[in-house]
């Protein structure tokens, strides 16, 4: 993991107002990984989620304490711009949230601000609905209301949306919580195919989606980094019993 | 291993159930290994007969262990500890069930001796059966109290169990070299012993995966540590 890192967090700390969110957090993220987060309601997970593309800078009253490296820079540095971070390190949230457009302006939307048009912007569009394996159904109908969509249609738009982008990371928040069992392994099975070529960090609640789909998994607590290493190690034998506790349902 | 409970107490129940059931099908095997060594050495083949007419009450608790193991799997989803219990318990209720084949081989065996005059005095084989009786309590005590101690225990007796029955094959094969009227009953007796210590490697085996439920590692095919 050392080796191929993207990210890496050196003893951070973060703060809603007087409140501290996360605890001295040290931990770096494997390029072309799937890496999940799970711990309980108010652990913090989210919270690291949006700090790693600057989401949180939109909450008054917060602050970051340490230093976040993506490749090596900063991205709490002052001369970051937070809109770039967010272009190479999209984010998929809870429920879709497709734009009240076409489904084709919901990909070209973002691309469309830096530029991209025409023949480009087609093949962008094809290719992002593709990638987000939502081409087939959506081919005939680009020019209908995204909102036409079903649940999971929406959420893999929203996939291709952040894909269009041209991301190097995609963070994904529960993604699949508002999705049915079917729409759900179809996103399981988007997030396998997506991590040939991008870096995934994924929240989840649902503890066997963390454990089929990602390379490492993350356990927080009380804003404390608890345990973090290979999935298959820390479902089967984690070295934590507070982890321990969690993953078997004896917590609370 | 005394654990925290599962928010569930269901949950918590049907663990308990199965524990529970591994200890009463425990007990049903060593019973029947005793039996028919009694029936051996008392000559009484009735008690042969109970011990083979027996094993259907082993097979049928075999069945069901499974089947509760298979549900928890399918339902609960089990990580960590909870995993590494069920996929452990699966594997022990097979050891019983084949412990208690071995008791009927040797019952089978036993009818056959007892249609014929004693060829010796039975000293080693109830010392064996009490030790391999010992080594189905030891393996099954130490799964319920995630004992790696009492597990290495076990481990390290089936070596001894072993050498005794190399001892009885030994002693055997004297006896069929000085008459050969003797060498239909040492084959038979051979047999005993040697069912006796297959019993004591499924005592090893589930000491084995007793000692995989608590470290996670897998020392099925490593020697135990008193003879690297």
């Amino acid at each position: 993991m050392e080796a191929n890192s993207i990210i890496r967090l050196n003893h951070v700390n973060f703060y809603y107002g007087v409140s501290r969110a996360l605890t001295d957090i040290s931990m770096t993220f494997g390029k072309n990984r799937v890496t999940a987060l799970i711990g309980p309601s108010g652990c913090g997970k989210s919270t690291l989620l949006r700090l790693l593309n600057r989401m949180n800078d939109l909450i008054d009253g917060t602050r970051v304490e340490g230093e976040i490296l993506f490749e090596d820079k900063n991205i709490y540095a002052p001369d970051v711009d937070p809109v770039e971070i967010r272009r190479k390190i999209g984010m998929v949230f809870q429920k879709p949230n497709p734009f009240p457009k076409t489904i084709y302006n919901n990909i070209a939307y973002g691309p469309k601000l830096n530029g991209v048009s025409g023949a480009e912007m087609d093949m962008l569009v094809e290719q992002s609905l593709k990638q987000a394996v939502l081409w087939d159904e959506a081919k005939d109908i680009l020019n209908q209301s995204a909102m036409n969509l079903s649940g999971g249609q929406q959420q893999r738009l929203c996939i291709a949306r952040a894909l269009a982008m041209k991301p190097d990371i995609l963070l994904m928040d529960e993604p699949t919580s508002a999705l049915d069992p079917i729409s759900t392994a179809k996103i399981e099975e988007l997030i396998e195919e997506l991590k040939k070529d991008y870096t995934i960090i994924i929240v989840t609640h649902n503890m066997q989606q963390a454990a089929r789909i990602s390379d490492e998994t993350a356990f927080f607590y009380l804003g404390n980094l608890i345990e973090y290493s290979k999935t298959e190690k820390l479902f089967t034998k984690p070295d934590v019993k507070q982890t321990e506790d969690y993953i078997t349902g004896r917590f609370g | 291993m005394e654990e925290k409970r599962h928010t569930s107490l269901h949950y918590d129940k049907e663990l308990q159930a199965i524990k529970d059931g591994l200890i009463f099908l425990g007990a049903l095997t060593e019973k029947a290994i005793q039996q028919a060594m009694t029936a051996l050495a008392q000559r009484n083949s009735d008690l042969a007969r109970q011990v083979i007419q027996e094993d259907d009450e082993i097979d049928r608790l075999d069945t069901e262990l499974e089947e509760r193991c298979i549900k928890i799997l399918a339902l609960r989803q089990p990580a960590a500890i909870d995993l590494r219990f069920i996929t452990t318990a699966i594997k022990i209720t097979g050891h019983l069930e084949r412990i208690g084949d071995m008791a009927v081989n040797i019952a089978e065996k036993v009818l056959q001796l007892n249609d014929e005059p004693q060829l010796k005095p039975y000293i080693d084989l109830p010392r064996m059966t009490d030790r391999v009786g010992a080594m189905i309590r030891d393996s099954l005590d130490s799964f319920i109290r995630g004992d790696l101690a009492l597990a290495e225990n076990v481990r390290q007796t089936e070596q001894v169990i072993d050498d005794l029955n190399e001892q009885i094959f030994r002693e055997l094969l004297t006896f069929m070299m000085e008459d050969s009227k003797s060498i239909r009953r040492s084959l038979l007796i051979m047999q005993v012993s040697k069912n006796m210590e297959r019993i004591a490697d499924h005592a090893k085996g589930i000491a084995d995966m007793v000692t995989y439920m608590v470290t996670g590692e897998c020392v099925r095919h490593q020697t135990s540590s008193l003879h690297e």
